[in-house]
């Protein structure tokens, strides 16, 4: 049933059967992703870069972006893509220029709080970003 | 019959033995009969079934015909199929109405008949040969057959004897995929020729930079020589020489200057005449054609946009009977490569040391709104441009005046220009309704330069009816005779008080037309000039329940429209006394006039004039990327279309002043373009029925009297350049080579 995560799984665990469960499989995952921090930094040679601080708040981030979500199949999708990623990381299947680019705040990554983007109507947000709309 | 009778008895036998129910499929029994077998038999033609029912054929291309007289109707019959024809129709016209599209080369339904080339031969009863059914008028109970083998031959040899002398330049030459001979050779012609001697070859001639000449092509159709005679008004044009030396030329080192100049490249069925520009550029399978509308001048000629991904190959002109016909002026034709040049594509401010920095977006509207908060209300001004389509006119009045300022105004009407009856900026008789005219009175105008069609509609009328024309203004050629009457408002007073000689003329002239041009807005003595106008219309008759022989001329293809949404000026020192200047792709705004500390925002495509003025620039599209609605000078509203994308960051006009608008906290109440329609139809909404002429309302009866009298200085031109008259034609190359090369000094 809750089957703890370890990062070489076999076989796809089955559908979570609620939204408690949806949760829990989610906080696994930020632990474990957590606990390969270290490694990751190894890895890549992240030490003077960032601190594992910065870096934990990037995957926080992300994974609160999809907060709203409250179907537990959708929710099952993007921990396994979150998954996806993560074992590609600690593979050694990305590069230095990837992990700054997308999860450094500041120095790759423009973090948009989106405070300047939420009082604007839909036209001036697709005004901005082209001219066909 | 005896083999016949053998034949079934060798059968008989066979079929007893298979006696299947199905032997009706495997055995057919031959069956002669004494008719079929005799040569004499054979030779007797088949009677024709009687009161055989044809099918119902419509005209080709959809035409309709115009019976003039409905009772001198004459029926022929094509094909075996009765039409009725009206009286002075040609045999060719004729089969055009059955629906049966004759070969032709040099019969083209807008000039005069020439039948030099014979491709259009058909068969009549009665008839020894063939006839050119381009010439032959046809007559009461005519017979006539298209696709007799006679008529066939003689097609085949026609098209043998036009490839013998003609090179084989079909990899190498710009009318492949679209030329006359190809397609007429691939349907009527024979698939092999016999000529084995040396084919000749002619002198290439310099027409100019539009016009390319490879002569050795022609097959004197004479399609040339007739437009420039007739349509163009100028006998530059001319066949030299005889049989197989004929030659079409200038005969002197001439080049063609006529601004019709380029509609021969459309008129001629071969590659001897084409585009120079466009020489190698593409072929014509390549390109995508979009239906648009062009805006060099206020006639808003229907063209057709040929775009080749991203960039715009050539211009080729519609088919509208009522506009332009089917010719296009060169401007309109060649100034497309200036849509290439000097385009503004990302929003730029200002730096502190002068030079221009290119921002995105969001900084640059947030700067303009924060700048506009800082002017009071009637400091702030908003001038739209030439090229301006109606959508982005009412956005940035509707801008401006919530920002509380009555400032906003189209460049070209001076103070003082009287929007409340469309008839006094209109032309009243439609382009097309010119035709019926026959007497002119051109006031300040050079319809030549200032809009070509028009010009063409003219000639075209003292052509064909041999109207008089006379003009008031600085003494100019036109392309067809003239009388010059005067340079200043002297003439036309004294035409107005009835002591010109010119007046029993206006007094005679069943239909009189008078033209005033729009540079006349521009002057200080406007309402006494056009009370005069107005008093010569009342006294000889111009205005009357079924003819309105009054008509203003506009310039530029904004000012219609920008004259029926209300974009007028209404103080002369608004300009002057200003602190924030809105410029949207106002170019021949006077520079100078705006004060040093103003704050200036341009809004445009190309970087003109007005730019090095700007404080913040930003990109819109020009009029091939966006859809606008334009009115053109008689009041017919007509829409372009996109047909290239947009040039890197800009955006459309009126997106950009509505995001300003929501920028600068006086969000306008539409966010799509039907929004900003019906805000348009609120206001004026014959804007909103595309391809429909709306006539003015009132006459000018209603207008009070105007007590000012008129300054003596001569009508200057409008125009002084024409191939430089806006930003896209000022960019272009061509245009640039055409203004050095053909302006007559």
């Amino acid at each position: 049933m809750s089957a703890p995560f370890t990062l070489r799984k076999i076989g796809v665990p089955p559908n979570s059967a609620n939204l408690t469960e949806a949760r829990r499989r989610v906080f696994d995952f930020f632990r474990a992703a957590c606990r390969s921090l270290p490694t990751v930094m190894d890895i890549y040679n992240l030490q003077d870069v960032v601190a594992p601080s910065q870096l934990r708040f990037a995957i926080s981030a992300q994974i609160r972006n999809n907060a709203h979500i409250t179907d537990p199949k959708v929710i099952d999708l993007l921990l396994f893509k979150g998954m996806e990623e993560l074992t590609d990381i600690v593979d050694h299947a990305k590069q230095r220029h990837h992990i700054i680019g997308q999860y450094v705040v500041g120095e790759g990554l423009v973090q948009n709080t989106g405070s300047k983007d939420q009082g604007k109507s839909d036209f001036l947000k697709n005004f901005y970003t082209s001219n066909y709309f | 019959m005896g083999l016949g009778i053998l034949a079934s008895r060798a059968i008989r036998p066979a079929s007893r033995l298979l006696q299947s129910h199905n032997s009706s499929f495997f055995l057919r029994t031959i069956v002669s009969k004494p008719e079929l077998q005799s040569p004499e038999a054979a030779a007797v033609s088949q009677p024709e079934p009687p009161n055989q029912i044809l099918p119902p054929r419509s005209p080709v291309g959809g035409a309709r015909v115009h019976f003039s007289n409905p009772e001198d109707a004459i029926e022929v019959f094509v094909d075996g199929y009765a039409v009725k024809v009206p009286k002075g129709f040609t045999v060719l016209q004729a089969c055009e109405v059955a629906g049966v599209d004759i070969p032709r080369f040099c019969y083209h339904s807008r000039l005069s008949i020439a039948g030099n080339c014979r491709m259009c031969l058909v068969e009549v009863e009665k008839s020894p040969k063939p006839v050119a059914s381009c010439a032959m008028p046809a007559l009461p109970g005519m017979k006539i057959k298209t696709d007799t083998p006679i008529a066939k031959k003689a097609r085949e040899g026609v098209m043998e004897f036009l490839l013998m002398n003609h090179p084989l330049d079909c990899p190498i030459c710009d009318q492949g995929g679209e030329c006359d001979l190809q397609d007429q050779s691939m349907a009527f012609g024979s698939d092999r020729g016999r000529f084995t001697e040396m084919k000749r070859s002619v002198v290439d001639k310099n027409l100019g930079p539009l016009v390319k000449t490879v002569m050795t092509r022609c097959i004197q159709c004479t399609r040339c020589v007739r437009f420039a005679s007739e349509v163009a008004g100028v006998q530059d044009l001319g066949m030299l020489g005889r049989g197989s030396g004929e030659e079409i030329g200038t005969y002197v080192e001439k080049l063609m200057t006529s601004e019709l100049s380029g509609n021969v490249i459309d008129i001629c069925p071969v590659g001897a005449l084409t585009s120079k520009p466009f020489a190698f550029k593409a072929r014509n399978w390549e390109l995508k054609g979009t239906e648009t509308i062009d805006v060099s001048d206020a006639v808003g000629s229907n063209i057709r946009v040929d775009s080749r991904g991203p960039e715009v190959m050539r211009i080729i002109p519609r088919l509208n009977e009522d506009i332009n016909e089917e010719w296009i002026s060169d401007k309109t034709r060649f100034s497309y490569d200036g849509l290439k040049r000097q385009r503004l594509s990302d929003p730029m401010i200002r730096d502190s040391d002068g030079r221009f920095k290119a921002v995105s977006w969001r900084d640059a509207l947030a700067v303009v709104g924060d700048i506009i908060h800082q002017v009071k209300s009637d400091e702030i001004v908003g001038i739209a441009g030439q090229l301006s389509d109606a959508e982005s006119m009412m956005v940035l009045k509707d801008f401006v005046n919530r920002m509380g300022s009555d400032n906003v105004w189209c460049e070209g009407t001076a103070v003082g220009v009287d929007a409340d009856l469309r008839y006094s900026y209109l032309m009243n008789t439609s382009i097309s309704g010119l035709e019926k005219a026959d007497l002119f009175l051109l006031v300040g105008t050079q319809p030549r330069v200032e809009a070509a069609m028009v010009n063409a509609r003219i000639c075209k009328t003292v052509r064909a009816s041999n109207a008089k024309v006379a003009y008031i203004g600085p003494p100019a050629d036109f392309n067809y005779d003239c009388k010059h009457l005067g340079t200043g408002t002297d003439t036309l007073k004294e035409i107005a008080e009835g002591r010109h000689t010119f007046c029993s003329a206006l007094k005679n002239a069943k239909n009189p037309a008078i033209i005033v041009g729009a540079g006349i807005f521009n002057r200080s003595d406007k309402d006494a000039i056009l009370s005069a106008v107005e008093s010569i219309s009342q006294a000889n008759n111009v205005v009357r329940e079924d003819w309105n022989g009054l008509n203003f001329l506009l310039l530029y293809a904004a000012q219609a429209a920008a004259l029926d949404l209300g974009l007028v000026q209404q103080s002369a020192k608004a300009l002057e006394s200003a602190k924030f200047v809105y410029l949207m792709g106002a170019d021949d705004v006077d520079v100078d006039k705006i004060p040093k500390d103003a704050f200036v925002v341009y809004q445009g495509h190309h970087g003109d004039k007005a730019v090095y003025r700007a404080n913040v620039i930003l990109p819109a599209t020009a009029f091939t990327e966006k859809e606008g609605t334009y009115e053109n000078t008689e009041g017919y509203t007509q829409q372009t279309v996109p047909a290239v994308p947009t040039v890197g960051d800009a955006r459309d006009d009126w997106k950009i002043v509505r995001a300003l608008s929501e920028v600068s906290g006086v969000k306008l109440p539409y966010n799509s373009i039907e929004g900003v329609r019906s805000r348009i139809k609120s206001v004026a909404p014959n804007l909103v029925h595309t391809d429909e002429r709306e006539p003015a309302a009132f006459g000018p009866s209603l207008k009070p009297e105007c007590k000012e009298t008129m300054s003596n200085t001569p009508f200057q031109p409008a125009v002084e350049n024409f191939y430089m008259t806006n930003s896209i034609t000022r960019a272009s190359k061509i245009m640039a080579q055409c203004s050095a090369v053909l302006l007559k000094k």
